[in-house]
């Protein structure tokens, strides 16, 4: 199979970049409101009184999951129309699931004892929730957020398709125009992305511990 | 009967050796327990008789052959092998556990389903409400029983068992302890026996393996390391009492004076007890002298004198 | 309501889809798991081959799925429809299983591994009688997660050529036909929440009781 080159690199580096920055907005926006929405639910289902919640919630959650993103994102275009909005709507309940899923098992998994110990030694409600629970389960949620944000990058692809453009445009082009050299151009840009996002996360994570956790 | 010569057990990364020119021989129909604190090499020699672990150095023999030319997995299932945790085969019924070696070796149907049976009998557990069931619905003292049944499954001569009663509460060890006793009357198999319990060392063996740091410090009979300890470190395991821990194992026999019992009435002893009976019995009956028989006859008596004496002599302060 | 006038008037068509949609995630699932359930295993047997294989699972699963189903349809021997979108979902399933059959291989609990070694089992046997039957319920988590995740990519087969449910929604939105949407939407979750449910209870059936209880320590 011969690959044009020329088109190859033109497919980068000029019809691929005005589409990055769209791409990005569809990653980082739904991400951002997913975790404003999935983290408090999480930490909220992880409170004594709620936990008996925490199984219906997350069989919901999955329920959820098993629809697939082409129809979640299909879905909303007869209420919402076509557009980034509806777009970006449609990519934040995708993203939900795995940060509310790691939010939980997370913080459940803190270990009883030292949560006894800190409030042995003196601290309040929230001094434990905050210096205990959210530290000790912050790789877990971190690791949550990675994958949604991952799957949000390879997902948005899709949104091209009802308006909100992003790399799908390309990556559809190649198809449609039966160009494969589209379609590798697309894939390596947007593999890129979500290693670039995957690596930004875990700076934020290497910051947020302090210094003895790391 | 099997014999280690001049095992050593070096591991990758470490500057002292987990096990340290070792050798011992065990002869057949011998319990020979191995004893020793945490880290002592106890468990890593016992793993390599059965090649779970290869020596740095050294040989395992078997009845005169040595265990390097053998297959492995040949010489594990002609080995029963009993671990701490038993290592039940979960999602197999009580039945299917048993008979896995068994299975291995192509026995046929029926010579299986019998020796289960019978394995299950043997170990004091009733076959028609145990087999089928599964191992999380046993009780810890029902899994052990188990575990030595299936060990016991083909009838192997050789038996390792690694601290196999440590996982239950002591009024249940001690009961395994005595039925595992009795069956060893019965079975003479050859047994190399994990502990780092002195007092289940004295009660099943009948020859101990002292060891420390990986070196084999003091080898003999229950009687000679009490009477004898070979240095501090054995004398403390032993511990202060061994005066009194031996009475335990010295026969009333060797304490008594023969002859009438002037005057004394009461219970007897008899001549084979354990000196201990004679000292529990005089402490019961506030009384300083017990008579001795030997079945119906009066052979003679012994006095709390005698006792005293013995245990002072020989228990003694420090190593003999 | 016109959803459902619009199923019933299209009711064939829909079947049709339907079934193309269920065949083709048979078929994958099949084809996985003769592939991957071997791998998973091999490398839980020869340690040094799962960095390199799991790796290339976690990569393959990265990429999106549209990628992929365009980038085979591309070549010549493979071309739109069938051929394509097997071999890409196929290549999707591979991290989710390969990965449960290795975790769930390696997290078996020590001791009963050793005490089968110590009774004279080879490696091999103890692998299918005590290793693999004991990592079954993580097994068949993998492969029940699988299930739903290729039913859920299947709809993306579409753009090269699938006739399933997911052409119903691509359609759908083409020419703004809401319910369309919706049916296709609709049919296509209610298929991998049955699925999945279908395997929920398959678990129960399969995976023997004792390990059930263990489970939960």
């Amino acid at each position: 199979m011969a690959l044009d080159s020329q088109l190859f690199f033109e497919a980068l580096l000029e019809r691929s970049p005005p589409h990055i920055l769209e791409h990005f907005r569809l990653v980082l926006v739904p991400l951002f409101f997913a975790f404003l929405l999935a983290f408090p639910l999480g930490v909220f289902l992880t409170r004594p009184r709620y936990q008996r919640y925490a199984g219906q919630a997350l069989a919901l959650l999955n329920a959820g999951q098993t629809v697939p993103p082409l129809a979640i994102i299909a879905v909303f275009l007869p209420f919402l129309g076509l557009g980034f909005f509806p777009a970006v709507f449609a990519l934040t309940i995708y993203a939900l699931l795995p940060i509310a899923r790691n939010t939980i098992a997370g913080i459940s998994s803190v270990p009883e004892e030292v949560k006894e110990a800190a409030r042995g030694m003196g601290m309040t409600s929230w001094e434990v929730f905050t210096r205990v629970e959210l530290l000790l389960s912050l790789p877990v949620i971190m690791a949550g957020l990675k994958t949604s944000a991952v799957l949000t990058v390879g997902t948005a692809v899709l949104a091209s398709l009802v308006g909100g453009r992003g790399m799908g445009a390309v990556i559809f082009a190649g198809i449609n125009f039966f160009r494969p050299e589209l379609i590798v151009a697309g894939t390596l840009v947007i593999g890129l992305m979500a290693v670039i996002l995957e690596r930004l996360l875990s700076m934020v994570e290497w910051l947020a511990l302090p210094r003895h956790l790391r | 009967m099997f014999e280690l010569h001049e095992v050593t057990k070096r591991f990758p990364g470490t500057d002292t050796p987990a096990v340290d020119r070792v050798s011992l021989h065990v002869e057949t129909g011998e319990i020979c327990m191995l004893l020793g604190p945490s880290g002592c090499g106890k468990t890593t020699i016992l793993r390599m008789i059965n090649r779970l672990i290869e020596p740095t150095f050294g040989s395992v023999f078997i009845d005169g052959q040595d265990i390097a030319q053998v297959n492995p997995d040949q010489l594990r299932r002609g080995i029963g092998y009993v671990i701490q945790q038993i290592g039940l085969l979960p999602h197999r019924t009580v039945e299917e556990n048993i008979a896995l070696v068994p299975r291995l070796l192509k026995w046929p149907q029926n010579r299986v389903s019998g020796r289960v049976q019978e394995l299950l009998e043997t170990v004091g557990l009733d076959p028609q409400l145990v087999g089928k069931k599964f191992p999380y619905q046993l009780s810890g003292g029902q899994m052990q029983r188990v575990g030595v049944a299936r060990a016991l499954a083909v009838d192997p001569p050789i038996m390792l068992m690694d601290e196999p009663f440590g996982a239950v509460d002591p009024i249940i060890r001690l009961r395994l302890q005595d039925e595992f006793l009795n069956l060893q009357q019965s079975f003479r198999k050859t047994i190399c026996f994990v502990t780092h319990d002195m007092n289940e060392a004295l009660k099943m063996g009948d020859k101990i393996a002292i060891l420390n740091n990986g070196r084999l410090i003091q080898h003999g009979t229950p009687r000679e390391i009490l009477s004898h300890p070979a240095d501090p470190f054995v004398s403390h395991l032993i511990g202060e009492d061994r005066g009194v821990k031996l009475l335990d194992l010295v026969c009333v026999e060797a304490l008594m004076t023969s002859g009438d019992n002037d005057g004394a009435n009461g219970t007897c002893v008899q001549l084979n007890d354990p000196a201990k009976t004679a000292l529990d019995l005089m402490l019961q009956e506030n009384t300083d002298r017990v008579t001795v028989c030997q079945g119906q006859n009066v052979a003679g008596y012994v006095t709390w004198g005698a006792i005293k004496e013995y245990v002072h002599r020989v228990g003694g302060d420090g190593p003999g | 309501m016109g959803l459902f006038t619009f199923i019933l008037d299209n009711f064939y068509r829909i079947m049709e889809y339907t079934w193309n949609h269920f065949t083709l995630v048979l078929t994958v699932m099949l084809l996985s798991l003769l592939l991957w359930f071997s791998v998973g295993v091999i490398i839980s047997r020869y340690n040094r081959l799962a960095g390199p294989v799991l790796g290339l699972g976690n990569l393959l699963f990265c990429l999106p799925s549209i990628s992929l189903f365009g980038l085979f349809m591309t070549i010549p021997l493979l071309g739109l429809g069938r051929r394509s979108a097997v071999l890409a979902l196929l290549l999707y399933a591979m991290m989710p299983l390969v990965r449960n059959v290795y975790q769930g291989i390696k997290s078996v609990d020590p001791r009963v591994v050793e005490a089968g070694r110590g009774m004279g089992l080879s490696p091999w046997q103890l692998l299918w009688q005590i290793q693999v039957p004991m990592a079954w319920p993580v097994i068949f988590a993998g492969i029940r997660i699988t299930v739903v995740l290729i039913t859920g990519m299947a709809t993306v087969a579409t753009f090269i050529g699938e006739r399933n449910l997911g052409r119903l929604i691509h359609h759908g939105i083409t020419r703004s036909h809401s319910e369309m949407i919706l049916a296709g939407a609709l049919i296509v979750s209610v298929v991998a929440l049955v699925l999945d449910q279908f395997m929920g209870r398959l678990e129960k059936k399969l995976v023997s009781p004792g390990l059930r209880y263990q489970q939960r320590e």
